[in-house]
């Protein structure tokens, strides 16, 4: 195992966490997409959900699913209403609704650490059931919204993944049920700011589809990872004002051709594996093609052979990972990435640019793709942390809107991580390092 | 579930001739049922005594007392489950073997977790239920070791037909706890671990 040759810039720093009254295996976590909360997926056939105020426990949503609840997400874009799915073992997937009209002082009154029993006193306070989604024959391993919320991605051991589509409230119709992989689906993922649909699986490669004449069909296939796939997520839209790139002054030539071809490839997708690896793939720009924008106005019968996509893997992240990474996620804010997985560490890598030696790039060398031959810019581990949930293994790692008292301004964020201790932690990146005693 | 006895004729070792200590057993059953170290931290599991009473009379740190859980633990844990389709215990079949089974210590300094490697040796190259049997050891010492402990559980090269399938499903934590959840195979599981207490 050989570590950085640099010191660690940041460290991860314990800010809280989230204990929930059992201590049995919570899977996964998923931050609100406007407000201060988190949900969390229980092997106790529960979701919970929590304050990131005030770190407390809100709500217990028990009842609906017969066996451990796997994966939450929350449905963007509605207003004066919270709308959750839940993806469970039972092989079910759950829709619950809760009016948040009234939901300031709803933070206010609560006691801290409610336990979520006094929510059964006031019943329109609770998270509603309101419909089932069946249709997978075995377990739902993973399920994700579109971010426009009109589509609902489920997936499951049955090797299928299916994209549904809300009509009206709770009237959800089976648009597709795409069957390429060979194995588990684990994970389903829609790309920011187009209806494209990544999914990672047992079988050990990576499918994206996209529709294509009324019919959801594959437009790319992943190979590069040599076990399954854990998990899939896409980089939030826009990335290059925010992230390394942001800072345009004193770029190379060939730098800000770079910037420009991330610009027209889209979002990036991240990949992490059982075979202890993270990857970084990116969309070939097409031909002439102004944006990544949908191939509207083309005839279809064109558009069919259009359609696929060319993924290319631009990078490897650093392997510091000794056993499979189970997690992996981008900041919208800044672009670093976070990982985790079995062996109960927490990486945070970052992207820059890569010291060029003097003699070395041509500008001519546009034969060959640059991000083969010498990529401009390089992932580095910036901090690491060992036993992030004691000796337990680490199910999930995201990134949330920092909420509670100390924050500084609108983009600081938290990282959430969720273990087989039941608990979901929430720490904060900050400048400073750690010297490791030798 | 109807088995079929894949293999009606395995060979069966003699018990003295398994391997042990040459002394009181190791595994100490724990009557209390208290976990000394880790205890408090997780109630719900019955754990080993981790750091295994071992004169500690020069040392008062428990830190260094950690690795003290050896291969020859690891075999008593496991070679007392029963066959699923046989009527005697995966050590006398040779199933699971003292030399198949590695503990690797925990591969840097910042970190407290151990691996627990074991190899089974299916009965025959087809056996049916490898994965069953895999299934059985991982569930058993998930059970019984403290969750420092990392559990590896493989076919042994070249014993079984489709060894690479089985050792996939045997690895996925997802699938192992589904699989958990299902109620005929748990049946199936405690019945293979009834004789381990």
């Amino acid at each position: 195992m050989s570590h950085p040759q640099e010191p660690l810039s940041s460290i991860l720093r314990p800010l809280s966490t989230l204990s929930p009254p059992s201590n049995s295996r919570t899977w996964q976590s998923a931050p609100h997409p406007n407000l201060p909360l988190v949900a969390t997926a229980c092997s106790d056939r529960t979701v919970r959900v929590y304050s990131l105020t005030s770190f407390t426990l809100l709500h217990t949503i028990t009842g609906g699913h017969k066996r451990s609840v796997r994966s939450v997400s929350w449905k963007p874009g509605v207003k004066g209403q919270s709308v959750l799915a839940t993806g469970s073992f039972d092989a079910s997937a759950g829709i619950w609704r809760r009016d948040e009209r009234g939901v300031e002082e709803d933070f206010t009154r609560r006691r801290a650490g409610g336990d979520g029993y006094e929510d059964e006193e006031e019943d329109d306070d609770d998270y509603q059931f309101s419909c089932i989604l069946d249709g997978h024959e075995s377990e739902i391993k993973s399920l994700s919204w579109s971010p426009s919320g009109q589509f609902l991605a489920t997936c499951s051991r049955d090797k299928s993944v299916w994209i549904w589509e809300e009509l009206e409230d709770d009237n959800f119709e089976t648009i597709a049920v795409l069957q390429e992989h060979d194995g588990d689906v684990k994970c389903v993922a829609w790309h920011p700011e187009e209806d494209l649909l990544a999914s990672a699986s047992y079988d050990d490669t990576v499918r994206l589809y996209k529709e294509d004449a009324d019919d959801w069909v594959q437009v790319a296939q992943l190979n590069n990872h040599g076990m399954t796939v854990w998990w899939v997520e896409f980089e939030g839209s826009g990335m290059t004002k925010k992230n390394f790139c942001a800072q345009r002054d004193g770029l190379t030539d060939e730098q800000a051709r770079h910037i420009e071809l991330l610009e027209r490839s889209g979002p990036r997708l991240a990949t992490c594996s059982d075979d202890c690896t993270v990857r970084i793939w990116r969309r070939e720009p097409r031909e002439g093609a102004e944006k990544t924008s949908a191939n509207t106005g083309i005839p279809s019968i064109i558009r069919s052979m259009a359609i696929d996509e060319d993924w290319i893997q631009e990078a490897v992240l650093p392997q510091q990972h000794e056993r499979a990474i189970y997690s992996v996620s981008w900041s919208q804010k800044t672009g670093l990435i976070a990982s985790a997985g079995s062996d109960g560490k927490i990486l945070i890598y970052k992207e820059r640019w890569k010291v060029q030696a003097s003699n070395g790039v041509t500008a001519e060398d546009q034969d060959t793709p640059m991000t083969e031959k010498s990529p401009l810019t390089e992932w580095v581990v910036i901090a690491e942390l060992f036993s992030a949930h004691d000796v337990f293994e680490i199910n999930h790692v995201c990134w949330a809107a920092r909420s509670d008292k100390g924050r500084r301004n609108d983009d600081d964020e938290v990282i959430l991580s969720t273990g087989d201790d039941g608990e979901v932690k929430v720490w904060v990146l900050e400048e400073g390092s750690v010297i490791p005693e030798t | 579930m109807d088995l079929d006895k894949d293999n009606a004729n395995p060979t069966i070792l003699n018990p003295s001739d398994l391997p042990s200590r040459h002394r009181e057993s190791a595994v100490k059953k724990r009557e209390d049922g208290g976990t000394g170290l880790f205890h408090d931290l997780i109630p719900q599991y019955t754990y080993l005594s981790d750091p295994f009473e071992q004169p500690v009379s020069e040392s008062d740190s428990d830190d260094d007392s950690v690795e003290d859980i050896d291969e020859q633990e690891i075999y008593d844990l496991i070679s007392s489950i029963s066959d699923p389709e046989h009527p005697l215990s995966l050590g006398s079949l040779a199933v699971v073997n003292l030399p198949d089974i590695h503990i690797l210590p925990p591969t840097s300094p910042y970190s407290s977790i151990s691996t627990v490697l074991v190899e089974v040796t299916p009965t025959i190259t087809h056996c049916s239920l490898a994965t069953v049997i895999g299934l059985g050891v991982r569930v058993r010492l998930e059970q019984a070791l403290p969750p420092r402990f990392r559990i590896d559980v493989r076919i042994k090269k070249g014993t079984h037909s489709t060894d690479e399938a089985v050792n996939k499903q045997l690895g996925d934590k997802e699938r192992v706890a589904a699989a958990l959840e299902n109620g005929t195979l748990m049946g199936v599981l405690r019945k293979m671990l009834s004789t381990c207490e």
